[in-house]
Formats: structure tokens, sequence, C-alpha cells
């Protein structure tokens, strides 16, 4: 690991300010020489390995601010703050209450220990667990731009068939994004240029050419919000999760849903897809061919098709297009015979 | 705090580098901009050591260390608590748990400079003065919970941060949120068991 | 009721708690990284990123630039040594610092030894090679492989065991399979991590080193470092998991040891879990072809069992389990071929049950697919093909209770409520599949000694190089002086692991309860002698007892006749403090060199197929119930029953913790454990614990283990089978065919994911 200075600033004005510099304006946050820590679960891991070189971490442990601590409930939004850790938001009765997709979102991902330490800021910014891109002897556009892709004709079977570019087959491997996306969150930030309001769905980028650049974020932005409106879908929601193991593994396929319903038919339907693609993965269309229809194996079954119909597999990942329609197809009847 | 050092006495490598201080010896760092003392002629650079004040098993201890050690590195090679163990360094098996003011969390990914002030409890500090053991140890050797022991000390300070937050309910709660614990002797069983029975004692308690 | 201490049968002794298990649950117990050291240095390894090739150059500078960099060991600074050698002790004859060669990915070409771990760590990482490479093979179909006929190559294969005429037989069958089945590349992964800890004083060499062979290891390191063994320390008191990975030497040892005299102060190495993956060994990958004939009403005519193993370019590695499976049942006649295959590889090592997890699985998935084609239930086709003699050599069974365990475990299970009807059973939406398999595995024993030491207050020091790797050996050493010498598990300590005891043999091939029981009870045996023979004595506290039975419990030694003095006594007619004997144990059959083998740390196996007048095997049945999702194909496994038959059971708790612990194993082999290799370069890709699955807590339900009383006195003098490596055999065919119950996919290659059930 590169040695690194550390410090810990006390105050979000003074760490934005220690964080600004003119770098922070032109390179991605994961690729600046000053970075955020909060909980460390995924950036230590990357330090280690010598994917993440920070010289300098910034400790956001010690901010003073009572509100990034703090998750406010009401009736038609949830707030969590940045520093909320994963398990304390999972444990919470209120959000599983009002929205069972959200704890269950995080109930679901990493273990106790993780979440114990991971803050919910941190984690919808994890990074990829794709192989290729956590050890540096590999090709990887991701951490090295311009290097190529293992991943691309190599062992693939964990990589996205939705998102892809020629760039990067690399998942986006969080669950709580996916509850996020589906209930339009908005992610609050502050940074050198001010406070601004990122909806999630424009948090996160596409690969395309530049699988290096993840995220929207300046180096000098930190998040210190996450606003979840509520509405009459937020209760009838649920997270499903498919993987290998009954726990601990990342999803092979996950669905994200919840269901604004009137009787049997569907008057909103909100859908995020997760270990399948490249980044949070909002299915519009498997939302659009939803709603103002009954809810039924068939309609799940074609709802399950247009989420998938751009689907770009490579040899060790075919199964997941069917696994994730399934998926999907499971989530929704299961999300429609919840008793709310 | 109490001027005290390494119950067992100052480890053999600390004692020989020197990176155990009494903590009388150096003034407690309050949370502050910067960890790491600066020196008067230079500015702080990266592979400077930075000082960190923190209990351990309820002691108080001034550590000076690289700011890349591990909480993990720290409490095995600077504080000569080895029972921690170091499964993966990557957060994967859960063998370096530990309390952190009382929550469990993976020691091998928090460096320990992030952990100025905190109060960290590991498996040598369940005990209590008399030797009796902890009713989550108890119950370990009572079911058998462990073969080879390697992963047991994690397991242990995970199964009381699984019990204190109240997710030890039903066998199934205890399986899924003992999932971050590998045992690759596969004792899983037997761990369930053990923390049924610790958590009813526990409970009566 | 307390599930982990069954009350003990006949035969079976009593569920004493680990004697380690207070230092396990209190941080205490001392493993080799664990050790305290004064001034130690860190080391850290450099590894190759091709898989086959040169390095051409070397390029430390920046490495060595990092402050606190003591050293880099590379090429040329082992010229001193001897090469590692591949066989007993050494895990593989590539010698990495000795020779440019790039055999593997991974392969160790420096390590850097530093003031800290993250000096060193940082360092190795900024190591950079220049390679003339060359495509490497990967595995079976790559080109450049070489393939060649495995017999005769490696003292685990002798010969192809085969019986009758198979051609005819087949050909000639009623009913016949012809299938494929493969397992993949597996890595033991012990929680505890790969290590070793080198410290010279003066000529004298100390290594503490997680091992499963401390006595073989100290010979070996002392052949490669050409000093005397007398000179040479292996330590290793706890070992976190070994299954095998720690029982063969690799090359960083001397390595370390070599830094360590370089730097003049202990160098510590722990190996990161990546690195593991290749520079210690591994359960290759194999594949099997199995035809099975049968006449119509069942009786299998014809058994041919075909297997491909892969292994390094250097070293004819092999397993092959042929041994076993052609032994198996009644099979009336019997080919058996096994080839290796030469790979880009590193060399691998036996993992838990070496040759009978894969081939026994390929075996037991074609018995339960024969049975379908037979229209037969897959319990009664085992047992009306249950042998009266093994079928290669027409010798007996030493004891065979594999019906027994059939009946014991089916019964447990409710296999009776199957519906055999595939895809019948289902709970809501899952589809619930029950599928059974036979475990065998073969039972030996080895050379052993022991030293056992009673002082007059009733404390027992057993001492014995043996290696307590979890599974309780040292418990059950202890267990049977306390009973031979009648005196309290309290006051009984057992030491272990380390090579300055008497020497054991390596703690593989589950002989260890055996070899070092049947040393220890020659110990206490000799001991309990010198106090019979001083308490009958004419001045002796039972003075006249001469012709009675004499007995020792509680401290005393009590006559048939009732008569009994205390041991204190006994001590104190005889004007001594303490009474020490050293016994060494060779089994039956024994060389006249076996013994002077032990001590060159060689253990020479007798038991198994090896034996004149018997085969020597340990039999089981397991039972598995899976549940498949119907929507989205998630396989787990609610329900696991397996009832084993293993000899005497020397403690009925540690006994079903290794058997519940070995089913888990084969949950894991069924379901999840695989390292995938990518094939364009040779190179690992999932060299962690987060994508190298292995079962977690919430995988495991209920698993029940049932310990069939079985006596046989033929086996050894403690009349005990091993049973370590007996619990996974099996069980991931008993999941394939619960799958295929379930679903009506029959899946051969292993491990069964939702990939092969979901399209």
């Amino acid at each position: 690991m590169r040695p690194f200075l550390y410090e810990r600033p006390t105050s979000v004005s003074a760490a934005i300010a220690m964080a600004s510099h003119l770098e922070a304006r032109h390179v991605a946050p994961t690729q600046a020489n000053t970075q955020f820590i909060a909980g460390g679960t995924n950036l230590a891991d990357y330090m280690k390995l010598g994917v993440a070189q920070p010289e300098r971490l910034l400790d956001l442990n010690e901010l003073a601010e009572p509100a990034l601590r703090q998750i406010e409930t009401n009736d038609d939004t949830i707030r969590f703050g940045a520093l909320v850790r994963m398990g304390e938001a999972a444990d919470n009765n209120e959000v599983r209450r009002r929205c069972p997709l959200l704890a269950d979102s995080l109930k679901f991902a990493a273990s106790g220990q993780l979440r114990n330490m991971a803050s919910l800021a941190g984690n919808i910014l994890q990074r990829t667990r794709c192989e290729y891109f956590r050890e540096t002897s590999w090709p990887c556009n991701k951490r090295e731009p311009g290097s190529g892709c293992a991943a691309m004709e190599g062992v693939n079977r964990q990589h996205a068939v939705l998102g892809v570019s020629d760039a990067c087959i690399a998942t986006y491997h969080g669950d709580f994004a996916q509850a996020l996306i589906a209930l339009d969150a908005v992610v609050e930030v502050e940074g050198r240029r001010g406070p601004r309001k990122i909806p999630f769905a424009g948090l996160h980028r596409l690969p395309g050419d530049t699988p290096n650049i993840e995220t929207d974020l300046a180096a000098d932005e930190v998040i210190v919000a996450i606003e979840v409106p509520l509405g009459a879908w937020s209760r009838r929601s649920r997270y499903l999760k498919i993987r290998d193991r009954e726990s601990y593994a990342f999803a092979l396929a996950s669905a994200a849903v919840a269901l604004e319903m009137d009787g049997n038919t569907v008057r909103q339907a909100r859908i995020a897809l997760g270990g399948v693609a490249t980044v949070p993965w909002r299915a519009r269309a498997a939302e659009d061919a939803l709603r103002g229809n009954a809810l039924d194996d068939k309609t799940a079954a074609a709802a399950a098709e247009a989420a998938f119909a751009d689907a770009r597999p490579r040899e060790h990942n075919a199964f997941k297009i069917p696994l994730g329609k399934r998926t999907l197809v499971r989530a929704l009847l299961e999300t429609r015979d919840m008793k709310v | 705090m109490s001027n005290s050092t390494n119950p067992s006495g100052l480890s053999r490598r600390t004692f020989m580098t020197g990176s155990v201080t009494a903590a009388a010896a150096v003034p407690l760092m309050a949370a502050s901009t910067r960890a790491a003392e600066p020196s008067p002629a230079r500015a702080v650079e990266p592979r400077d050591l930075s000082t960190i004040s923190l209990r351990i098993n309820k002691q108080a201890y001034t550590l000076a260390l690289d700011n890349r050690t591990s909480l993990l590195d720290a409490l095995r090679d600077h504080v000569g608590l080895t029972g921690t163990k170091k499964g993966c360094d990557h957060g994967q098996c859960g063998a370096c748990t530990v309390l952190v003011d009382g929550k469990r969390v993976l020691s091998c990914l928090s460096f320990a400079v992030m952990n100025q002030g905190r109060e960290v409890t590991t498996v040598e500090g369940l005990t209590s003065a008399d030797g009796e053991l902890h009713p989550v140890q108890q119950a370990f050797v009572d079911h058998d919970a462990f073969q080879c022991g390697y992963c047991t000390p994690g397991q242990i300070m995970s199964a009381i941060g699984c019990i204190d937050e109240g997710h030890a309910g039903s066998e199934d709660d205890i399986r899924e949120y003992m999932s971050g614990n590998l045992c690759r002797c596969a004792a899983y069983p037997n761990i369930v068991a053990a923390i049924i029975q610790a958590r009813d004692e526990i409970r009566r308690a | 009721m307390n599930q982990a201490a069954p009350v003990p049968k006949e035969n079976q002794g009593q569920p004493v708690v680990r004697i380690d298990g207070r230092l396990k649950v209190t941080g205490q117990a001392s493993y080799p990284a664990d050790i305290a050291t004064a001034n130690v240095a860190y080391g850290a390894l450099a590894t190759s990123s091709i898989a086959r090739g040169k390095v051409s150059k070397l390029h430390t500078d920046d490495a060595r630039a990092v402050p606190g960099v003591l050293d880099i060991i590379t090429y040329g600074d082992m010229d001193q040594t001897d090469t590692p050698k591949f066989g007993n002790t050494g895990a593989s004859s590539i010698a990495p610092l000795h020779d440019k060669t790039i055999f593997h990915d991974g392969q160790i070409i420096a390590l850097v030894v530093a003031e800290t771990f993250e000096a060193a760590e940082e360092a190795s990482m900024l190591i950079r090679a220049d390679y003339e490479d060359e495509p490497p093979s990967a595995s079976f179909d790559s080109k450049g492989v070489k393939v060649e006929p495995a017999a005769g190559k490696s003292p685990m294969l002798q010969e192809d065991v085969k019986a009758g005429d198979f051609d005819a037989a087949y050909a000639s069958a009623a009913v016949k399979i012809d299938q494929k089945y493969s397992t993949p590349t597996q890595h033991h992964n012990p929680i505890e991590l790969f290590s070793t800890t080198a410290m010279w004083q003066g000529d004298q060499l100390t290594v503490h080193e997680p091992s499963q062979n401390v006595t073989g290891w100290k010979i070996e390191l002392a052949r490669q470092l050409k000093v005397d063994p007398a000179n040479v320390r292996i330590v290793s008191p706890y070992v976190g998991g070994a299954f095998g990975s720690k029982g063969p030497m690799t090359a960083r040892t001397a390595i370390v040891a070599v830094a360590a005299r370089r730097v003049g102060r202990p160098v510590r190495c722990v190996v990161s879990r990546m690195q593991a993956f290749n520079t210690q060994t591994y359960r290759a990958e194999t594949r099997h072809r199995i035809r099975i004939g049968a006449s119509k009403d069942g009786r299998i005519t014809a058994f041919g069992h075909e297997g491909w193993e892969v292994t390094s370019r250097p070293d004819p590695y092999v397993v092959g389990g042929t041994s076993a499976t052609g032994r198996m049942y009644n099979y009336g006649s019997v080919l058996t071929h096994v080839s290796v295959v030469h790979a880009d590889r590193n060399t691998p090592g036996y993992m838990r049950s070496p040759p009978e997890t894969p081939y026994v699985y390929a075996l037991e998935n074609a018995m339960d697919e024969m049975a379908v084609a037979l229209g037969m239930d897959p319990v009664e086709f085992r047992r009306i093909n249950e042998p009266e003699r093994e079928p290669i050599g027409g010798k007996p069974f030493s004891s065979r209770s594999l019906v027994k365990c059939y009946d014991q475990a089916a019964e447990a299970f409710g296999w009776s409520k199957r519906n055999a009807v595939v895809g019948s059973m289902r709970e809501g939406d899952w589809l619930v599949g029950m599928g059974c398999a036979t475990a065998i595995y073969p039972t030996a024993s080895a050379p052993c000694a022991a030293r056992v030491r009673l002082t007059a207050d009733g404390q027992v020091r057993v001492q014995c190089g043996s290696h307590e790797i979890g599974t309780g050996v040292r418990t059950v050493a202890g267990q049977m002086a306390a009973e031979r010498l009648g005196i309290g598990m309290d006051k009984i300590s057992v030491e272990m692991g380390d090579s300055a005891l008497p020497p054991a043999p390596v703690s593989g091939g589950s002989i260890s309860t055996a070899s070092v029981c049947s040393a220890v009870l020659k110990a206490c045996d000799a001991v309990r002698a010198k106090l019979f023979a001083a308490a009958v004595a004419g001045d002796g506290p039972l003075a006249g007892s001469g012709n009675a039975k004499l007995e020792m419990e509680q401290e005393k030694i009590v006559a048939s006749g009732g008569k009994s003095a205390k041991l204190s006594d006994v001590f104190k007619a005889m004007q001594i403090g303490a009474i020490e004997e050293y016994a060494e144990f060779a089994p039956k059959g024994s060389t006249p060199e076996a013994l002077k083998k032990l001590y060159a740390g060689q253990a020479e196996f007798h038991g198994g197929d090896q034996d004149k007048d018997s085969v020597k095997y340990a039999f089981g049945a397991e039972f598995v119930e899976v549940r498949v999702n119907s929507y989205t194909r998630e396989i787990r496994v609610p329900r696991v029953v397996g009832a084993f038959a293993a000899g005497r059971i020397m403690n009925t708790r540690t006994a079903r913790s290794q058997l519940m612990g070995g089913m888990i194993w084969g949950i894991g082999q069924a379901l999840h454990e695989a390292t995938e290799i990518d094939r364009r370069n040779a190179r690992y890709v999932n060299r962690d614990l987060q994508d190298y699955l292995v079962p977690v807590n919430a995988d495991i339900k209920q698993v029940d283990v049932i310990l069939v009383p079985e006596v046989d006195l033929d086996v050894n003098p403690a009349g005990v089978k091993g049973l370590g490596e007996l619990g996974n055999v099996g069980t991931a065919a008993a999941v394939a065919s619960a799958v295929y119950h379930a679903t009506g996919k029959r899946i051969r290659d292993l491990p069964i994911r939702i990939d092969d059930l979901i399209s």
C-alpha cells in the first residue's frame, strides 16, 4: 500500500476545503490524490490491493453535524444522514415499517460486521468487485484506462449483461442502490461549488468509453444525505436477492420492486435490477409494460422480457438473462401478494 | 486516563521499537484536523508515524503507528494481543472481528489511526478477573463450536455482537447474522447451538 | 440435550470436551504466526503474473528504495541451498528462486524483508519483472498439455486395478450406462493464513509454521539448507485448519529461513490469501468416464472407471481413486485407468480425502443414474451389490458395516417417505429432492512414537510430535492416557506439534488417531507394567496380589480381588517421583525400516488396500435433502443425515464434529467451491474468499451424524479407523442425486449451480 497522510476534518465545510485543490475539479474521486473515507470497507480493501492509491485520506467520522448520523422519517420521506451505518438503517423499525425494500436491501448486503462499519454514502459509492479490476496485474479499463478489459473474454460469470460497453462489463454489486434508484431517491451533496441535489439515477455513470469515471461526483464533493420519497408504493415493496450462497454473497441477480396497486391492477411499478448491470439499474421498460395491467404470471413475464430486451451476454454469464427475468417475475408476484 | 501499558507486559516487538508508550508520556490528542504530530521542522509526511490513543480491553494505550497499519495488525504486532486472527486481510472471512465501541467490526479493514479515542474489545478482554469464561466462550466449549479454533475468536466476538444487536432471536436469524464468519472446519450447527445457550444465559442475567 | 455430545454406544468413548477448548475460546492457543518474537522483520512475497516462460529481468530498485526494506531475496540468493523435491514431504520440485523458469502463475520471484509489514507489502508490490513468456497450457483440452498413464508415477497409484473380463461383461450387460463426470480445481482455504517465522540462534534454526508434518519438514528443510537436521526445529502447536494444505512443505520455508540468516534477525512471512492459491497446493480438477453394466435385476456385472487428473509440468502428482472405487461393490468385472495431464500449473497436493472425493463422487453419481436406469431404489441397488470380498484381490474386509449405515441413516432421514418420481415432491415454490451416496475411506496407520510421564501426584504428560489441526487428536491422546492410567482429564497435559517431541507421522490419510493412540497406549502400558510390578513386589503395597488382574482407576491400582493401593503409595514404595516411558508403535506388517523411516520423516502407511490379510476401510451412508426454487433455481440443502461406522470411536464429541464438518465440506464441493482458471493465460481468477465460495452459516441447517457401533481389532491396537476424511466422501454425489430427483436434471460437472438449472 502506498503511504498516505491521514487527516480528520471536524465539519463538512472543513472537509470540502481540505479536499479542494486544482486537481479535484478534473479527476474522478476514485483517482484523486485526496480521498474521503468513512467505513473504509471498500476503500481500505482496494488500497491494500493497490487498486486505490490515495496519498491523503480525509476521515469523515469526526464531522460534527448531527444530521449526518440521523435517520429522519415522516409520512413523505425518509432522510438518511450520510454517515448512518448500513446496519443501523437496516435495523430501523420505522424504515422497515414504511418501506421494507429499503430495509431488506441493506439486511441482505454484506455481513453483520461490514454493515456495522459501512456508511450509507460509502455503500452506494462502492466500486465493482470484478476480479480483474481487483488485481492489478490484469488489464482493466476501469483501473487503468486504455489497458483493455480482461473480463470480456475471460471468466465472466459474475459480470453484467445490462449497461455494458466495449470497454467494461464489470457489475455494480451494491444492493441498497437498487432500492434507492427504484424509489427515486435524491442524493444531497456539498462541495466547493455549493450544495446540490442529484437524482439517484444521475449519480452513477454508465461505463461507456470511460469506465474509470464511475459517478457524477467531483473529488471535493461530499454526500451529506440521501432522501427517499415515500408514496403509495412504499409499503408494498420488496428486495429479492438470488445468490450462490444463502448469505454473504453478491447477487447473481436481484430485483427491487415497489408496487402501487389498484386491486389487481398495477397503478405504478418501480423496478430496479441488481447483479446484472454495470450501474444501479432502473428497469423502466418493465415498469411501462406493467402500468395499467393486471399483475399475473403472464404480465410479469412480459415485464421481465422487456427488462432484459437489451441484455448482452458474454461466454459465462448468459444464464443471468433467464435468471434475471425469473428473479423479477418472482419478486413482482411476491410483492403483489404482500399483506400490507 | 490511567497510566498503563500492555497488561501482559510490554510485548517483545513493541518494546524493541518503542511504539507503545505509557499514556502519560505522550499528551493525548483531542480530535483535531491532524492526527499525526507535526514535527516543528517540517510538514507531516505520509510515512510519518501517527500517535493514537485508544482503550483496548479497558486499558489505555498510546501507540505510534504507520497510517497504513490496520487495527488488526496494531493489536497483533504492536500491542501483542494475538487472539484476534488474520484470515484474509480483506474483510471476507470475519476472523478479525472485534468490538469497537461495543459494535462488532472487522479490524482488518479499519486503519488503526481511525480508532482514536475508541474502546476496543478483543477475545482477550472477555474473561472475568477470576478466570470465569464469558457465557459465549463457555457455550462454545460446551457445544464444540470449533475444531481448529482459528476462526473462533472472531466467531465469539461476532456472536456477542449478534446477541447484543438482537439478531439471535431464532436459529435462522443466528445463521443469517453469523454468516460473515467463515468456519472452514464447518462447526456451524454447533456455533448456532452455542449462541442459543449463551443468549438465554445472557438474557437471564 | 447437547447434540454436540452424543451418548456413547458400544465401543465408543466419552464425549470429553476438548483439552484445549479453554485456550481456543480465550485467544490463548498460540498458532505459529502468533508466536512472540523479539526484533522480528516482516517478509512479503512477490509473485509472477505469467504462467509459463522466463524472467528476463527483475526490477527491484523501487522496492529497495522503500524506507525500512532490509533485504530482497531473489535469483542467486538461494544458490547455496538444495532445490526442493517433490514427494513425501515436499510439495513440488519447482525451485522458484533457483531457476528463472516460470512454471505457473503466481510463482515466487522474490521475498522482500522489511522492518514493518507495511513496508514489506509496499515494496513487494513495486517489484516488476520482464518476462520472455510463452503461451501456457491451462488444463484439460488446452493445447500443449502432456497426457500420460498415471500408474506407477506416484505412490498413490501403483497400478490400474482390474478384475475379470470387463469388456465382455459390459458388452453383454442388459442395462448399462456410460457417462462422464468432472470435478473442478479446489483450494483448501483454511482460515489460518500460511506463514513462516524463521529464527536462527547461532547454527540452530527454529521455524514456526503451521504444519501437518513437523518431523518430515525438519528433515526436508535441513536437506535444502544443507544443515544437520539436529539443528532444525519445526514448531506448530496449533494449526488453524489444514485439510492437507499444510502437509507438504513448500518452497517458501527455506527462502524465509535464508532471509532470516541474511538479515540476522527473525523473519515472519504471512502469505496473503491470494498468493496462497498459487504458492501452496490444491485439489486438481479431474475428469471421469464411468461405465456400469448390470443384469435386469440390478446385479452389477461390469464396472469401468477412467480418470484424468491435472498436475504441473515437472511433478506427477496423482491421487488415483480407482483403488477405492474398484473395491466398493460386488462388480463382477473391473477395468480402470488413470491418466495424468501435465499443464502449466503449480503442483497439486492432497486435500481432504484426495482420491475418494473426486472418484467416489463420479462412482456414486453414476450409481444413482444406474439405479434410475434400472428403475430401482438407489439404496436397494447398493444393498444387492454388497460384496462378500473386495473384487480386485478377493480379500475380505476387516470389517464393513455399510448396510447397517444405510439402514440407520435411511430410517433417521425418512427415506421411506420419498416419492421416487422425479419432480413429484414440492413444498410451496420449492422443489424437493432426496438423494443418497456411500462414503468410504481407507483405514491406515503408520509408525509413531510417544512419551508418557506419570508423576507421584497423578499428573500425566503426553508428548507426541503429531499435530492438532482441529481433529481433536490432542484430546483423544489425552483420553487414551487418562483411561489407561486411571487419571482424570484435568490432570492430563498433551504436547504436540514440535519436531523436538517424539516423532509422529504426517497428519494425513486419517491415520493420526489410530497411530498416536496406539503409541500412547503402548507407552501407558509400559508405565503400568512398572507400577504393577512394584505394587505387587514383596515390599509393595499390593504384596501378595501377584496373580490378580490389576487395573488403574481414580489414581489407584486396583486388584481383581478388591485390594487397592494409592498411586502415591506405589511411588513411595518405589522411592521415585515419576515414571516416564518412550514407546514406538509400528503397525502389523511394518518393514524392518519402518521405525527408521519414522525418524527420517517418512511415514510408512499400513492398512487400506495394502495389507495381505484383508482390506481395511471405514464406511458411511449419507442422505441429503435439497430444495430448488421453482422460479429462480437456487439450490439449498436443509437436511443431511450421515451414518458412519469407523471402529472404536475415541470421543463421540470430536468424532461427530469431524464427520459433520466433512459432510458440510461435501455440500460446499457440490454447490459452491471452484477455483476459476482463465484459460487464455492459465491464471487463477478468484483467488480470495469473496469469490472462492465456501459454505457460510446460513447455508447449513440440519446435519445429523449417526455413529454406528463397530468393533474391528484387526486395524490397529487402538481399534480405531480414521474418520477425518470419511465425512466428505460421497456427499456431493448425494446432492447431485437429490438435485436430479427434484428437477430431472442430472448434473455431472461440479459444482452444481443455478447456471446449470436455469435454462
